[in-house]
């Protein structure tokens, strides 16, 4: 024990002395922390965001309340009068951004056909979202794996080199002693770097200490674990540096890159999403169509729906407000098998994601931090729904209104129905992940522990 | 001299069965790219074609309807890829693929790509550009960070200078060797693309697709150019391959990977873009008290009438030779595009402002000058769709505004009930769109043009002369 301790020690010193090493793990820290900043700061800007949509809605109902001081037609405020159904972020989201810069986390809605709005999509600048988001997740998912390989690469590979091992070898010392000392003391400093960013991301972004403080943490250290034992794997080839410095950055750029490239080509074939542009042209041709259609065919359609307003008057001239809602609502009710595909289509793709991603043990990783923030697609979809049940009790609270002819007056805005929603874990993605997880990394210790028995040690 | 070790270059890499073996996965991935590429071009070009032709015709064959419904109606604008982005998917992943065009607002474009996928997509796609720009520096690094230590740990340098040659002369021949193996491993698969292109891929044949295409071809040689010229000379100022090899990794992983995600950020960091319901309550806001920020809507309705009274001579509105509703309506959605081509503009301004980080960033990393010109050429750039945005909003204006001269010129004073013949609506224009020229897209990245050429001014110079100065022990 005694000889593993002074290993350690000049493990350290050698560490110390050696610039290129400690300038890698500053960068990765520096990294790591500008992460955590960007990640928190950019929910936090969402949040804000959120917090102004409430300021136009206040603004939109005193410009109404002041427009029609004395009340008006349902109809009227139904037109002009807009709420926000809004998707707000979980405190994890801080650490694993995922799609919530690409997806819109609010949707402005009226009580006009909901197809027609639920697709509108935030301003976005396309160059920014291309490039990423430079998160705790991709600091741990791209930057670590990099630290691991640059801190591994030469390991025994170096002792050789520099003519060392055989002079370490002499001394009374085995070979699996250096090696578990020197990894031992890379792993401490990785995943001490790992944690510490970890829980600082946690304790900065305020999240709620729940069980996912333990999960993320496990995921963490297994990942790294998985990229050690892929560094190990190629060490024991016994090649020299400049072949386990390729070797390991291929498998990385492989792993990272090259695999999820290929996945998303397969993905994007395999469950192709052709309905987007079909719904939206269908429910325009639809609603407008109401238009020129007899009133009474559209009043019966909508009644066959809601049975409770059919004995409710007969529509006299032109136009009346409860007519125009019934088209709109008959606009929403043609497209709903499109709609419904097309959310069918966005969880087929996810789930396609959550079959193949043991092909790439970083994907898999990056969709377990994006499950547990609930900031992937799957969410996304909740938020889809849940936007149009918002949506529905919007129908439902203005329909008695309309059809009963009762004016809607100044009083009746703060009994309108308001939107919550909060992204929330997806845990059941989550443990397949870690399971997969474990496996992976399983699989490259069997691998490694097999090699290192069976390799002969060349000490030149 | 020069052409024999540039020749001993170019056939000891060939001999070198690991390179070849790298190489051949390149390739191999490049004509996967380039297949690949181009079935997804198709498959968005053939879905939005067939969204654009149908809502077209629905247009041109709709109801007899009053003009204002048909301007509610209004129309799609679909946006076409660009011929050539089929080797770089650019922004066109990430920007919508459909904008409703409709009286009184601007809708947002919607649908796009990554939104209709799971985070995976983040990871990044398989295009021709992901391996110019990303794999072949990669291939160029292991191909050449030997070029000097190899020479240098095995003693060959010192034999070779005694053979009269310079070091610099050394160093452009082995650049001379080693673009040519560069030019082997990409040349198939630009000829390929190219033919795939010009060939029975169904393109159009234009002097600027060809103009496009070339530039894109242009920019990665240099691109390459420089990653090579600066290995050797990095390989030039280390004794030891690994430790070269290393450095080399190290500059790849900084230029590829950590800074183009840094600049972006930091873009958007620096300039915070406003969200659209914000944008669109302050636009609300300015048309509803009028450009001059006191004037009613209702007053100005009120000047307007008077205006037109006097301006005819008669008394009542009825008796106007014009329609007070169509004419009334043309100065609203005059008034209320005015105003939100200003706030679209300072929108625009704010994610120019953010994208010019990643710009200037590109006079410190080649990779970023080369991703934006790539994009510029492919038509999949930042301007390319906020072109196309334009021109959707001008066409969405235009036709607007002639349904309310119709109002204006073919009905009468409140009437809401005239609808006038579906042949009104197909003499009207549809939605086109044109890609612009190769020239105005290279006018756009400017920046990074210059960028390219100082990178291969200063390897040219500053790198040869480092090598000039390193000592051969």
């Amino acid at each position: 024990m005694k000889k593993f301790w002074i290993l350690l020690k000049f493990e350290w010193l050698n560490f110390r002395a050696d610039k290129g090493l400690l300038i890698l793990t500053m960068l990765t820290l520096m990294a790591g922390l500008y992460g955590i900043y960007y990640g928190t700061t950019e929910i936090q800007r969402q949040r804000e965001n959120i917090a102004a949509l409430k300021v136009l809605t206040e603004h939109n109902m005193e410009e109404l309340k002041a427009k029609y001081p004395d009340g008006t037609d349902a109809g009227d405020i139904g037109y002009y009068h807009s709420t926000f159904a809004v998707n707000n972020p979980d405190a994890w989201a801080g650490l694993s951004l995922g799609q919530r810069d690409v997806n819109p986390y609010y949707i402005k809605l009226r009580l006009l056909n909901l197809q027609s709005q639920l697709y509108d999509t935030e301003n976005i600048n396309p160059l920014k979202v291309l490039s990423g988001n430079f998160d705790l997740a991709f600091v741990l998912v791209y930057l670590f794996p990099l630290l691991i390989i640059g801190l591994c690469f030469n390991i025994l590979s170096v002792e050789k080199e520099q003519g060392t091992l055989p002079l370490l070898l002499s001394q009374p010392i085995g070979l699996p002693l250096i090696v578990s000392a020197k990894l031992t003391f890379r792993m401490m400093i990785v995943l001490g770097l790992a944690l510490l960013l970890s829980v600082v991301a946690m304790v900065w972004g305020q999240v709620l200490p729940d069980l996912r403080v333990a999960l993320w943490l496990s995921v963490v250290v297994l990942y790294c674990l998985f990229w050690f034992g892929v560094a190990f794997v190629v060490a024991a080839l016994q090649k020299n540096s400049a072949f386990n410095a390729v070797t390991l950055l291929g498998v990385w750029l492989l792993l990272t890159i090259i695999i999820p490239a290929l996945l998303n080509v397969y993905i994007a074939v395999k469950q192709p999403m052709p309905q987007a542009l079909e719904l939206t042209i269908k429910q325009r041709e639809v609603v407008h169509g109401g238009w020129d259609k007899p009133k009474r065919e559209t009043m019966d359609k909508f009644f066959a729906i809601y049975p409770e307003w059919t004995d409710t008057t007969e529509i006299q001239g032109r136009f009346a407000w409860r007519w125009y809602y019934a088209f709109h609502h008959l606009g929403d009710v043609a497209v709903a098998d499109l709609a419904r595909e097309y959310q069918e289509g966005l969880q087929a793709r996810h789930q396609l994601v959550e079959q193949l991603n043991a092909w790439s043990v970083p994907v898999n990783v990056q969709t377990i931090f994006n499950a547990m923030a609930g900031s992937d697609l799957p969410s996304y979809v909740g938020f889809l729904q849940s936007a149009t049940s918002y949506h529905d009790a919007l129908r439902d609270f203005y329909y008695p209104f309309l059809f009963n002819q009762v004016k809607f007056t100044n009083a009746d805005y703060a009994k309108e129905p308001r939107h919550r929603f909060t992204s929330s874990p997806d845990f059941a993605t989550v443990s397949a992940g870690l399971y997969k997880l474990g496996l992976s990394v399983l699989l490259v210790f069997v691998v490694v522990f097999f090699l290192f028995r069976n390799v002969k040690l060349k000490v030149r | 001299m020069i052409k024999s070790i540039a020749k001993k270059e170019f056939f000891s890499t060939l001999r070198d069965s690991r390179f070849v073996a790298l190489s051949v996965i390149v390739l191999l991935l490049l004509l996967a790219a380039t297949v690949v590429g181009l079935h997804s071009y198709n498959t968005l070009q053939q879905e939005r074609g067939v969204a654009q032709q149908t809502v077209n015709d629905q247009f041109a064959n709709a109801q007899d309807r009053h003009p204002h419904r048909m301007a509610h109606y209004g129309s799609y604008a679909f946006r076409p890829k660009s011929s050539i982005s089929f080797l770089d998917f650019g922004l066109d992943s990430y920007t919508g693929a459909s904008v409703y065009m409709e009286a009184h607002r601007q809708n947002s474009a919607n649908f796009s790509q990554a939104q209709q996928s799971g985070s995976l997509i983040r990871f990044g796609e398989m295009t021709v550009a992901f391996v110019l720009q990303m794999l072949i520096p990669l291939l160029i690094i292991f191909l050449c960070f030997g070029a000097f230590t190899q020479e240098k740990e095995t003693g060959t340098l010192k034999l070779l200078l005694s053979q009269g040659v310079s070091l610099r002369q050394v160093a452009w021949a082995k650049v001379a060797g080693y673009s040519k193996v560069v030019a082997l491993v990409t040349a198939p698969a630009l000829v390929l693309a190219s033919m795939l292109l010009f060939g029975k891929g169904g393109f159009e044949l234009g002097g600027d697709v060809l103009l496009r295409l070339l530039g894109f071809m242009v920019f990665y040689l240099a691109y390459f150019f420089i990653f090579i010229v600066l290995s050797v000379v990095v390989s030039a100022l280390h004794q030891r391959s690994s430790t070269a090899l290393v450095t080399l990794l190290g500059i790849w992983i900084l230029c590829c990977v950590i800074i183009p995600k840094a600049s972006a950020n930091l873009g958007a960091s620096l300039y915070t873009t406003p969200t659209k319901a914000q944008m669109d309550a302050d636009v609300h806001k300015e048309v509803a008290k009028g450009i001059d920020g006191h004037n009613s809507q209702d007053a100005r309705a009120e000047a307007l009438k008077q205006e037109l009274l006097q301006k005819y001579k008669v008394k009542t509105m009825e008796e106007l030779p014009v329609n007070f509703d169509g004419i009334w309506m043309a100065v609203g959605e005059e008034q209320s595009s005015k105003v939100y081509q200003e706030h679209f503009g300072e929108l625009t301004d704010i994610f120019e402002k953010q994208n010019r980080i990643s710009e200037y960033a590109g006079l410190l990393n080649p990779y970023l000058a080369v991703r934006h010109l790539s994009m510029g050429m492919a038509g999949a750039d930042f301007s390319h769709y906020i072109h196309f945005q334009q021109t959707a909003e001008n066409y969405r204006y235009n036709i607007a505004q002639e349904l309310n001269h119709l109002q204006a010129t073919k009905l009468k004073y409140g009437d809401k009930e005239t609808r006038l013949s579906s042949e009104t609506w197909a003499a009207m224009k549809p939605f086109t769109y044109e890609t612009p020229t190769a020239g105005w897209a290279l006018g756009k990245h400017l920046v990074s043009v210059v960028a390219l050429l100082l990178w291969v001014a200063l390897v040219c110079t500053l790198g040869i002369k480092l090598i000039d100065n390193t000592k051969v022990a």
